[in-house]
């Protein structure tokens, strides 16, 4: 059993209040939802719509063809009609928010109780429940959605919770952060919980200053993240490379979006894994985490948190719209890496340095710092093979083999259901696991997934492993929207051999 | 602490004469006589890309020697990461007034209470002599600007007074008045603006600056009043100098970052810092 809903309107008209109201319901219910925004980048008017889809069996995609179409004004029946199934239903009009909702509990046979639970926790609860009990007597009974049961403990969130929940429960002292998309909802997570969570929220200037101040911080020996996206780590590059050369500890959250330039601000794509593993000029150790979902992005914040403090360098967390604002249903089970404070105030210079810290431009000192830099590099190589570096997924002795790395994760898992194929899921970047050689020469067949246009993994397992992929290989999608599961599929199987 | 436990072993590249010699005697004397006056005193330094810069190595203190023109953010970031710190930031006019300046405007309007001190040569020193944002129109350096400068210098007084700073003043380089001035500074709760200018004995020696300056605290100018402090900074606009008037040309005591944060409010209530938080 699978729904698919899509909601449609214009910006600031409330399909996403609609959407994620029905997505918790469907969690509470015992179901396992996905939920997808697509926005633009305006404030209001256009088209956004939100993609709902939820089932019995873990879901973490949206499908094309959909059941219901809540279209909130009729430019939204135009763009999506044609993804209606024949018995699919579109629920139009132009009503109050609270309206649709009961409309929509009708239609999908929902308990009204459990709306009027949610409404409670609102606003003006009186006023919506009566709009909502007006809502709920227009239409008639179409599904019939009943609790399921579920044995596990299942929480309806977005990779910016997972990642903001990392941060502070990894000991985040302070966040700097400019605003960009899709980097800000991460500020704003953090900000909000600031003085309850004794750490604290900057927004400066710019990036530069953030990330410069997050260097100020650091030496304190305070635990520092920021944030922000392809063109505010353009601007951080430089003192990311200060980082390295000084021995400074922070944590930077990357939130792709699609370039170069100012690209399609609001969409998202997988097109900086390279700019994450070069950043900055010179050669100096730093890590790089892809997280795939919402826990991964709790779990690997937590190790770059640890990897940075025990190393004193710059860590690096990827992410992307998809995965930063994208709705997962995750089990509670949450992995964290403690670490412990390790920098102090001292003596600390962008210049190269004896152990001591002072300035030296002598040929043996500068042969010492590239080789205390090198050591860094393979211990932390060493350290990180205790670590969960990537994950199999799906059949582990299948010789087709699937690679892929971030927000693809969901829809490469939904789409190699029941399929011969092993789908092995980098989550460490840099440094880069040894084994993933091994089941690359296991495989008879080897196929990447990626939203890029340029195959950046390819890249990255030609350098760590020296096998290529071949073209055909490469399945590549760079719209700059999801990979929708029927097409993967679809692509999937005319590869598998 | 004694003044000399704040000198270094390294040895000083600066030209023989240089007057960042002076600038680093007063800012040494006044910072041993500020940990003299508070013992728990605690500080830390940072310097930017240039011949100022040097200075971080000729004093015994913690901190970085930055990249170019990013000092106030690093200043900003030490005193958020430990509000009791005294830190003290050194920055060229290249590296604040050229690469930096969006962070001064904005350093003026944050006012976290730091001490920054600009040393104003007018000119790209350790890169050979190009002009900076407050070299004066003429200016030839014989290799990139033989046609000499074009454009007028920037007013970095009125720039700090239009952006809100609440301690803005302007000595020479001469030892007393960096000492006295940055001595004042320390009483100042805010953040501080103090421009040194200093002529650079290879490059850009003194055009006859000196011999025009006169000292503020003889006149009876009002320090509290903005417009009397613009009207000051209006003699001298960096490019011909009539009359050059140094000292403080403005304080005002505003409630300072920290003071606006609880987070911060509680660390410096406890002279502890984020370090000292085991979550």
């Amino acid at each position: 059993m699978k729904i698919n809903i899509i909601f449609g309107g214009k910006a600031g008209q409330g399909s996403n209040f609609l959407g994620v109201l029905l997505g918790k319901v469907a969690v509470k219910l015992g179901y396992y939802a996905f939920y997808y925004r697509d926005y633009q980048s305006l404030i209001r008017g256009g088209h956004n719509y939100n993609a709902l889809t939820f089932s019995d069996q873990p879901v973490y995609s949206n499908e094309t063809k959909i059941d219901l179409l809540v279209a909130l004004d009729d430019n939204s029946i135009k763009i999506h009609e044609k993804n209606l199934k024949k018995d699919g239903y579109i629920l139009k009009g132009n009503n109050k928010n609270t309206f649709f909702a009961g409309a929509l509990f009708k239609i999908l046979g929902i308990d009204m109780k459990i709306l009027e639970d949610e409404l409670k926790k609102l606003k003006r609860f009186e006023e919506n429940m009566q709009y909502a009990k007006e809502g709920y007597a227009s239409e008639k009974e179409r599904f019939s959605i009943k609790k399921i049961k579920q044995t596990k403990d299942l929480k309806f969130i977005n990779g910016t919770q997972g990642l903001a929940k990392g941060a502070i429960e990894s000991g985040l002292d302070i966040y700097y952060a400019y605003p960009m998309t899709p980097a800000t909802p991460v500020l704003g997570a953090l900000a909000k919980k600031q003085v309850e969570g004794n750490y604290l929220v900057l927004e400066l200037e710019n990036e530069i200053s953030v990330i410069n101040a997050a260097v100020g911080s650091a030496m304190t020996g305070a635990k520092v993240m920021v944030g922000t996206s392809g063109g505010g780590f353009d601007l951080m590059s430089e003192t990311i490379s200060l980082c390295g050369m000084a021995e400074i500890p922070v944590v930077i959250y990357l939130a792709q979006r699609p370039g170069p330039g100012t690209g399609v601000p609001t969409y998202s794509l997988q097109c900086d894994l390279d700019v994450a593993r070069h950043v900055g000029h010179g050669e100096f150790p730093r890590l790089v985490l892809a997280p795939g979902d919402p826990n991964e992005a709790y779990q690997l914040a937590s190790e770059a948190f640890y990897f940075s403090q025990k190393y004193k360098i710059p860590s690096i967390v990827i992410s992307d719209k998809h995965l930063a604002e994208s709705i997962y249903t995750m089990d509670n089970k949450l992995k964290l890496k403690k670490s412990t404070k390790s920098t102090s105030l001292k003596k600390y210079t962008s210049y190269e340095h004896t152990t001591k810290g002072l300035t030296t431009e002598d040929p043996e000192d500068t042969i010492e710092g590239f080789k205390r830099r090198l050591k860094t590099t393979k211990d932390i190589s060493e350290e990180a093979n205790k670590f969960e570096m990537f994950k199999i997924h799906g059949n582990i002795k299948s010789k087709n083999l699937v690679l892929a790395w971030g927000s693809t994760k969901g829809a490469v898992l939904d789409a190699i259901k029941d399929l011969d194929c092993k789908f092995l899921q980098i989550l460490y970047i840099e440094p880069f696991s040894r084994e993933i050689k091994e089941h690359i020469e296991k495989a008879k067949n080897v196929l990447i997934i990626e939203s890029n246009s340029t195959s950046q993994l390819s890249g990255l397992i030609a350098e760590k492993t020296g096998f290529i992929i071949q073209d055909k290989n490469k399945i590549l999608k760079y719209d700059a929207r999801p990979f929708y599961l029927a097409e993967l599929r679809e692509e999937i199987k005319k590869r598998l051999k | 602490m004694n003044k000399d436990e704040l000198n270094t072993k390294v040895v000083s590249t600066w030209c023989p004469g240089c007057p960042n010699f002076m600038i680093l005697e007063g800012v040494k004397r006044a910072i041993a006589a500020e940990s003299t006056k508070d013992k728990k005193s605690e500080f830390a330094v940072v310097s930017g890309i240039g011949c100022h810069a040097k200075i971080f190595d000729y004093i015994n203190l913690p901190g970085l020697n930055s990249l170019h023109g990013r000092v106030l953010p690093t200043c900003l970031g030490l005193k958020v990461g430990n509000p009791n710190l005294k830190v003290v930031g050194f920055s060229g006019d290249g590296d604040c007034y050229s690469e930096g300046i969006s962070h001064l405007i904005h350093a003026a309007r944050y006012n976290a209470d730091f001490k920054y001190i600009v040393h104003n040569n007018q000119v790209f020193a350790l890169t050979v002599g190009q002009p900076t944002a407050t070299t004066e129109i003429g200016y030839k350096d014989g290799t990139t600007f033989p046609f000499g400068v074009k454009t007028m210098p920037l007013n970095p007084i009125k720039l700090m007074l239009a952006s809100g700073a609440t301690f803005v003043a302007r000595v020479f380089s001469d030892i007393n008045q960096v000492e006295s001035v940055l001595k004042v500074a320390f009483n100042h709760k805010g953040f501080a603006f103090i421009e040194i200018l200093q002529p650079c004995i290879t490059f850009h020696p003194d055009i006859g600056y000196k011999e025009k300056t006169y000292l503020l605290e003889n006149e009876k100018h009002d320090k509290s009043s903005l417009d009397a402090a613009m009207k000051k900074a209006d003699e001298f606009d960096y490019n011909t100098a009539k009359k050059i008037p140094l000292g403080i040309f403005y304080q005002e005591r505003k409630e300072t970052l920290e003071e606006k944060y609880p987070q911060l409010v509680n660390l410096n209530k406890k002279s502890s810092s984020w370090k000292d938080i085991n979550r």
